[in-house]
């Protein structure tokens, strides 16, 4: 039993949620936002789960002080903290002068925006080693890096004679060998994903039920 | 020499992280203010909004994070610019917990240089956890997936919700977009089965995967990153802010402009090291 309902309720969810796009019966298409809505609730629930699991996970290793146990100690006090004045300071409504507020501007925003900046100075060093033309796909790679990084700056453009062609190989390359390349990884996960859809709604692929 | 070029192949990174930082620096101190080309793709985002009638509601999903507001946060301030110069109705939503405290102070300051009314000229319906089912909600019934904007008003109630209960009632959406749920989950879910009139703005890196998307006609315009975000700064104002109003994007334009040389340069020098080094040990 344990198996079988959650397989009748997927079956009986995914199939009528596929009528989607062949019923336009207006009762049928209310049932679907509720369900819908249904969903935007879990998801919701799925937070305080997360939370459950992030302190199952990572305290019992500050109290056994594994290694690296103060990066998860600040971890789950940062957590504590924010959720604390959250809900101290009534929902989710932030003002200036909430500590919520102040923990948002002066601690999330530098590290978030820190974070992000180090990739300039990693994406250097890593191009730097990575891009040697050790061979004829490799080359290609490199040009074509090079190329793209040029022509999408102001600079590239003011480059006497070949300026104004490194905007339209630019262009070309963007156009038409990514958008091909990327079609076809769109198209051939598309595919897959509707071979996975109806394997998950006919019971045969059940990994989701923690099952092989 | 040898021994010289295998030592500048592996040198130590903190010697390129400093070079990148020269790089970013200098033209903070030393402004180059080279001119820049307008993409089709910008100029099809900014033909979208010139062409709506006056009066008109623009849906925008502002799903974006601080470490994102230097490439798409120019072109979300300079957007709002333009929708209230043009007495069109911005209505926000957000798909991102972090965006709330970036995207709304902005709109009520932009909001009141124009003198434009909360509830009637421009709302905020705020955050909503659910990710693609949110959006597919959206394309349904956003009243029903939000009952109140974030200050609590229900929607029927705002003078500015009435007549658009779901997505096609926009005659544009705009989806500014750092990544997942965002862009691409907008164009899966709902631009397709409603038929939307859709304008994508996302990160450079981003770029690429929503090339297919503009080039397909689902998305009537798409701007890419920091270029993307100057571009559109250039069409808005074309070169004259109103007073206070700061061109970002145009001015970190400089940034990048010696950032990827800086980056060229390394791979040019890196490559002819190797070649050479190659060479002599062949021989």
């Amino acid at each position: 039993m344990r198996t079988t309902l959650p397989l009748i309720i997927t079956f009986i969810v995914g199939v009528f949620m596929l009528g989607e796009f062949f019923i336009p019966h207006w009762y049928y298409q209310h049932i679907k936002t509720l369900v819908l809505e249904f969903g935007t609730v879990i998801a919701g629930v799925a937070f305080l789960l997360g939370v459950i699991n992030l302190t199952q996970v990572n305290l019992p290793r500050v109290l056994e002080r594994q290694p690296d146990w103060i990066y998860k100690a600040i971890m789950l006090g940062s957590m504590v903290v924010t959720t604390f004045f959250g809900f101290w300071e009534a929902g989710p409504r932030m003002e200036d002068g909430m500590v919520y507020k102040w923990l948002f501007d002066f601690l999330l925003v530098p590290l978030n925006a820190t974070m992000f900046s180090l990739l300039a100075f990693y994406i250097a060093s890593a191009a730097f080693r990575a891009f040697r033309a050790r061979n004829a796909e490799a080359t290609v790679l490199l040009v074509a890096a090079c190329i793209v990084m040029l022509a999408r700056v102001p600079i590239g453009e003011q480059i006497p004679v070949i300026g104004s062609y490194l905007s339209v190989f630019q262009n070309w390359l963007m156009d038409v060998p990514n958008v091909a390349a990327r079609r076809a990884i769109f198209v051939g996960a598309a595919l897959g994903a509707i071979a996975t859809g109806v394997r998950i709604i006919l019971g045969i692929e059940r990994s989701h039920l923690g099952s092989d | 020499m040898l021994e010289w070029l295998i030592k500048f192949q592996r040198m130590d990174r903190r010697w390129v992280f400093l070079g990148m930082a020269i790089a970013i620096f200098i033209p903070l101190v030393f402004p180059l203010q080279l001119p820049f080309r307008v993409d089709k793709e910008v100029r099809d985002v900014y033909r979208q909004v010139e062409k709506l009638p006056e009066g008109s509601a623009v849906l925008i999903s502002a799903d974006f994070d601080p470490a994102s507001v230097p490439e798409i946060g120019p072109f979300f301030t300079t957007h709002l610019h333009h929708l209230f110069r043009r007495n069109l109705k911005p209505v926000l939503v957000t798909l991102w917990p972090t965006a709330i405290p970036l995207v709304l102070p902005e709109i009520k300051a932009i909001a009141k240089t124009y003198n434009k009314k909360y509830g009637e000229d421009f709302v905020f319906l705020g955050y909503k956890e659910g990710k693609e089912l949110v959006i597919k909600n959206i394309g349904q019934n956003i009243f029903q997936q939000f009952p109140t904007d974030y200050d609590g008003t229900p929607l029927p109630d705002l003078p500015i919700m009435q007549g658009r209960r779901q997505a096609k009632d926009f005659p544009l959406i705009v989806s500014i977009s750092a990544g997942f749920p965002g862009l691409n989950e907008y164009v899966l879910q709902i631009q397709g089965q409603y038929n939307l009139n859709m304008v994508g703005v996302c990160t450079a890196v981003g770029g690429p995967d929503y090339i297919p998307f503009y080039k397909s006609g689902q998305l009537k315009g798409l701007s890419m990153g920091m270029p993307g975000s100057a571009q559109y700064e250039k069409l808005v104002w074309k070169d004259k802010p109103a007073p206070g109003v700061k061109l970002l994007a145009t001015a970190a334009m400089d940034v990048l402009n010696l950032g990827h040389v800086f980056i060229i340069v390394l791979i040019i020098m890196g490559n002819i090291a190797f070649f050479i080094t190659r060479r002599i040990e062949e021989a």
